[in-house]
């Protein structure tokens, strides 16, 4: 039964209202504010009617006025680059971690725990306090300011989270669905291909979220790794803040401009992330 | 089973096409790119109408071989990140750059600048004759005094001054004033001038406010704002030849400027205690401030109407002084500006050497002047340029009164700190005198811990400044103001 | 049986298949963490800055080590970051778990709603920090206009080290929030069916399925959540950049913001590498008696 009755769950409802007030109220206030001009941004009482001013827009996106601005250079090459970058990163990241996951949940080989915590460990470090030893690893390697360099930094930065995330969903897929397959000849690979992946679709998308949310909103590595060739676009639209100052309205284009990519592929992928985890398999039903 | 795998094929085949597709729309843009990729010089900047500026003018250089790419970033944290990483790591990713000018120490003290004494030999077009020889000591000159220069100052700015003329004369305002301090409403040329009218125009409820000044822990926000303050009342940093602090940081004179930056606070908006300039011009813009302290570089779009409704009533002076204890008048306000340095490391200082040569023409520099501060000579003294708008009259004369940080390569650690202990003291949380007894400690530490040699001299003089660089006089020199 | 058997390729021993699937991970995590490390190590034994490399290089043994743990000003600044990140991990979960939970069922509209949901998490985090600083500004401030309608006055939340204190966690909260519902949800509705019917033909209060059924089944994915969000919130550093600049004075300076100032204002390299490793053993410290906690709770079930 997809709808359940409306009154049984009203609490439910309650809930997610209230923290979507909370949750998106600043969101909003985002929008709005970008649409504000200078006066109007410091306005007491705080006004949520007022007219609109796009200038904002135009600022980050390089149009109208802003066209000449030495900002606007690269734009568009940007938005590919942190395109490519985010897909790919968040492939090899998610398709990884399926791969370590699955094997660290199924096959106790030596030395298992130590791996996943290495694993884990890679996520510790603040990006700050070894920024300019990987600068100097990227430099020896011809790697700065190249797509690949920063496909690497992306799928580095989201394959530890990956791993412990599918390892996680694996966990929960009981070993006799494998065991069966196996006991009727079919291979390891078989089974986890068409059986055990399947039920973690779930734990895949949220997984690829995650990961695409983190390759796309990078910053750190991006801008001291890459210069002018491999520009992602939070590097590129940060790079046009400050003009005369603290551009509130303008930093706040940029993040609604930042943001839709996001929103977009969670939107698509929405169907798996609330995907549950066990199939009809063993006779128990789909949440 | 077979549903089960056909999504998950469709999963896959979603997304495939989409990457290829991308990366078949990029890779013509990545060929564009290596093509014109022969000659560029690249530049490190952060965002704004300078770089716009100097990106527009760029463009017109007449060598089609060579291209000037900017390689933007925020103001913020991260210029100083830009630069300082691949400098470390010796890389050539940026060809020239402009950082703030008390950096200048910091790069060129390790090794990272190259020489711009050997540019000047090699051309015949640079001189050092071209820059006022003050603005290429203070953007370029490290160590004081050598006369050896890694940096050429490309967008100059000063600590300045404006305030609400419709305020100042307005009559009944005068009048008022005259009765309640006897002598005339004018703009202050000395502190404690500054702190009367501040409290003249300090009226809350009307939401109004005497002063605005910075006081933000970032950077050098409340620093630069305290300094000014500090060396007017004839205080010093540090002994930049036996490299004392304590006795000079937090010398008699130092605690009196930098208490009365602290006080100044009363006068300013709640909350005035975080600021940056951003909102000290919003502030006033608003019509909150009757004065305030504010960088030069945003009178421009102070006194444009389109940026602030109250342009017209918008008046600049340059910083007051202060009448030190010991009776001597000084005047001293931070500098700004940027200056520009040239990789070491990179490989295209000729190609760099010859577009320098036509960038820094009169032609080029009136074009930048007419929307930034230029460092060339022969434009600043021109009449064209002081006429061009209220201020840049005043800008010459500022740049006599200018005073800067520590120019050494520690120059990072010593203005954190100072920041911190500064920030301290606004907030209340130490008072002054400790405040400044702490910094002037840590300052030492690091200065030993970096291999200076601290001289410690029998008595440390209650006004630095008279024992350094004396720069007092025995009446109060009043500059004019637009 | 035997026809089965023949139509199936030949099978890759167990052995292999673990090989080849840990391979590409093993290859790149080695790749990109090896060296750092070793520099971390190597770096934090030295009086070095890799910003001025002529003024030479010290090798100071533990020296840097000690003089960090000698300092208060450090240890205030971990118990400033213990605060903040207890605070954070606990709301992030609290509200989390909540939300989660009241999306495992099927209702019209789910989907937008969800969505909607994890929006914060999306947003680019400099982008968040102003926006928090824009919103929480004493003067024009959004939030202080909203309490004001509750009749407090205007609060200094960004200048008062206590306040910003909570200012930054209610920014950082609003933020990774959706990581939890997000993950949570996921592990809810993992939970077969079955076992949640027979509970409630068992007469079971919805109080006690959650605590006692819906929770316990979940506990394995809930703990990687909080292990991730815990490491996270450790590493923390932008908003509180972007927020209060460490200030006043150093009073809302965690670990992980003074050893970015150390390492890209001072650039004492040898200082930050050690001040690196301290961080890195109290994270590691307390993630192995998460992971500990992790694996009973699995065998358990």
């Amino acid at each position: 039964m997809r709808r359940e009755n409306t009154a049984a769950f009203l609490p439910a409802l309650v809930v997610i209202g209230i923290y979507l007030l909370f949750s998106l109220g600043p969101v909003l206030w985002m929008v709005v504010s970008s649409l504000k001009d200078r006066q109007e941004l410091f306005s007491w009482p705080p006004s949520l009617i007022f007219t609109p001013d796009v200038s904002s827009y135009a600022a980050v996106f390089g149009l109208g006025d802003s066209s000449q601005s030495a900002a606007s250079i690269g734009l568009v090459g940007a938005l590919f680059t942190s395109i490519i970058v985010s897909v790919c990163g968040t492939a090899l990241a998610v398709g990884f971690g399926v791969l370590a996951g699955y094997a660290a949940s199924r096959f106790a080989f030596p030395g298992r725990n130590d791996f996943m915590f290495f694993v884990l460990s890679t996520r510790m470090i603040p990006p700050v306090a070894v920024l300019v030893f990987y600068h100097y690893m990227f430099s020896r390697l011809g790697l700065t300011d190249t797509i690949p360099g920063l496909v690497l930094v992306t799928t580095f930065i989201n394959l530890g989270l990956a791993t412990w995330i599918m390892k996680g969903f694996f966990d929960g897929v009981p070993q006799e669905v494998e065991n069966v397959a196996l006991v009727n000849g079919y291979t390891r690979l078989y089974a986890f291909w068409h059986l055990v992946l399947p039920m973690v679709r779930g734990g895949m998308a949220a997984t690829a979220g995650f990961c695409f949310i983190f390759a796309w909103n990078e910053f750190t590595f991006s801008s001291v790794l890459a210069t002018t060739k491999a520009t992602t676009l939070p590097v590129k639209i940060s790079s046009a803040m400050g003009a005369t100052g603290i551009e509130w309205a303008q930093i706040c284009a940029a993040g609604v401009v930042l943001v839709l990519p996001v929103v977009v592929f969670f939107w698509l992928i929405r169907k798996y992330l609330l995907m549950g985890m066990t199939f009809g398999v063993l006779g128990g039903s789909r949440t | 089973m077979k549903r089960s795998s056909q999504e998950r094929r469709d999963l896959l085949s979603d997304r495939l096409p989409g990457t290829l597709l991308a990366c078949a729309a990029v890779a013509p843009l990545a060929l564009i790119a290596s093509v014109s990729e022969a000659e560029d010089l690249t530049f490190v900047w952060h965002a704004g109408t300078c770089a716009d500026a100097f990106v527009d003018i760029a463009s017109d250089y007449p060598d089609a071989e060579v291209g000037i790419v900017p390689a933007l970033v925020p103001y913020g944290p991260e210029w100083h990140i830009k630069i300082a990483s691949e400098f470390a790591i010796q890389g050539d990713a940026f060809d020239f750059a402009m950082w703030d000018s008390q950096s200048t120490a910091e790069f060129a003290g390790g090794g990272h600048a190259y020489s711009v004494n050997e540019i000047f030999e090699s051309s015949d077009v640079l001189s050092a004759d071209l820059f006022p020889a003050g603005s290429l000591a203070r953007y370029g000159e490290y160590p004081d005094g050598s006369g050896e220069f890694w940096g050429l100052p490309v967008n100059q700015d000063a600590y300045g001054f404006m305030y609400r003329r419709d305020l100042f004369e307005n009559p009944d305002e005068q009048a008022a004033f005259k009765e309640k301090y006897g002598r005339d409403l004018a703009v202050p040329q000395t502190y404690q001038d500054a702190r009367d009218v501040a409290e003249f125009f300090n009226r809350p409820d009307d939401e109004l406010y005497g002063w605005g000044q910075m006081g933000g822990r970032e950077y050098d926000f409340a620093t630069t704002a305290s300094n000014s303050f500090l060396w007017s009342y004839g205080g010093e940093l540090y002994n930049p030849e036996t490299y004392e602090v304590q006795g000079y940081l937090n010398s008699p004179a130092s605690v009196d400027g930098v208490q009365a930056y602290v006080d100044m606070f009363q006068f300013g908006p709640p909350g005035s205690q975080n600021w940056g300039w951003d909102e000290v011009n919003a502030a006033f813009q608003q019509g909150k401030l009757a004065m305030a302290m504010q960088w030069y570089y945003f009178h421009g779009s102070n006194s444009d109407p389109a940026s602030n409704p109250l342009a017209e009533n918008t008046g600049f002076a340059n910083l007051p002084g202060a009448t030190g204890r010991d009776g001597l008048f000084r005047r001293q306000f931070s500098v700004g500006g940027q200056g520009m340095g040239i990789n070491k490391y990179s490989g295209k200082v000729e190609t760099l050497t010859a577009f320098m040569e036509w960038y820094f023409q009169p032609e080029q520099q009136k074009r930048y002047a007419a929307v930034c501060q230029t460092g060339l000579k022969s434009v600043l003294e021109s009449d064209e340029w002081q006429s061009l708008n209220s201020y840049n009259s005043l800008f010459a004369t500022a740049l006599d009164y200018t005073n800067d940080y520590w120019h050494l390569p520690e120059y990072s650690i010593l203005l954190d700190i100072l920041q911190e202990e500064v920030s301290n003291a606004i907030s209340g949380s130490k008072s002054v005198q400790e405040a400044l007894d702490d910094a002037a400690m840590r300052h030492e530490e690091t200065l030993e811990r970096a291999g200076y040699e601290i001289v410690r001299s029998e008595e440390t003089p209650e006004v630095p400044d008279a024992v350094i660089s004396p720069v007092g006089s025995t009446e109060v020199v009043a500059l004019p103001t637009n | 049986m035997a026809n089965a058997r023949r139509q199936v390729p030949r099978a890759m021993p167990d052995g292999l298949v673990c090989g080849l699937f840990l391979a590409p991970s093993l290859a790149v995590l080695s790749l990109m963490v090896v060296y750092p490390f070793l520099s971390l190590l190597y770096y934090s034994t030295l009086r070095f800055s890799v910003l001025r490399p002529a003024q030479g290089s010290e090798s100071v043994g533990m020296l840097n080590y000690t003089s960090l743990l000698t300092d208060d000003a450090i240890w205030d600044r971990f118990i400033f970051t213990g605060q903040f990140v207890l605070a954070t991990v606990v709301v992030q979960f609290v509200i989390g778990i909540a939300v989660a939970y009241a999306f495992t069922r099927d209702f019209k509209g789910r989907d937008l709603l969800f969505t909607l949901a994890l929006l914060p998490m999306m947003l680019c985090p400099i982008v968040v920090g102003f926006l928090w600083r824009y919103m929480f500004n004493s003067e024009w401030g959004v939030i202080n206009y909203l309490i004001s309608l509750f009749g407090i006055g205007k609060v200094d939340w960004l200048g008062v080290a206590d306040n910003a204190l909570w200012a930054v966690v209610i920014a950082d909260a609003w933020m990774w929030t959706p990581f939890v519902i997000l993950l949570a949800t996921a592990a809810f509705r993992g939970i077969p069916k079955d076992i949640q019917e027979s509970a409630d033909i068992d007469g079971a209060s919805p109080a006690y399925r959650f605590f006692r059924i819906t929770l316990p089944l979940s506990a394995p994915i809930l703990l990687i959540a909080f292990l991730l969000r815990l490491i996270d919130a450790f590493k923390q550093s932008d908003l509180f950049l972007a927020m209060t600049g460490g200030g006043p004075g150093s009073e809302t300076e965690t670990v992980s913001f003074r050893l970015g100032k150390i390492a890209f204002s001072y650039f004492y390299t040898g200082d930050a590498s050690a001040l690196a490793v301290i961080l890195l053993v109290i994270i590691i410290g307390l993630s192995m008696i998460l992971v500990r906690h992790l694996n009973r709770v699995k065998d358990q079930r």
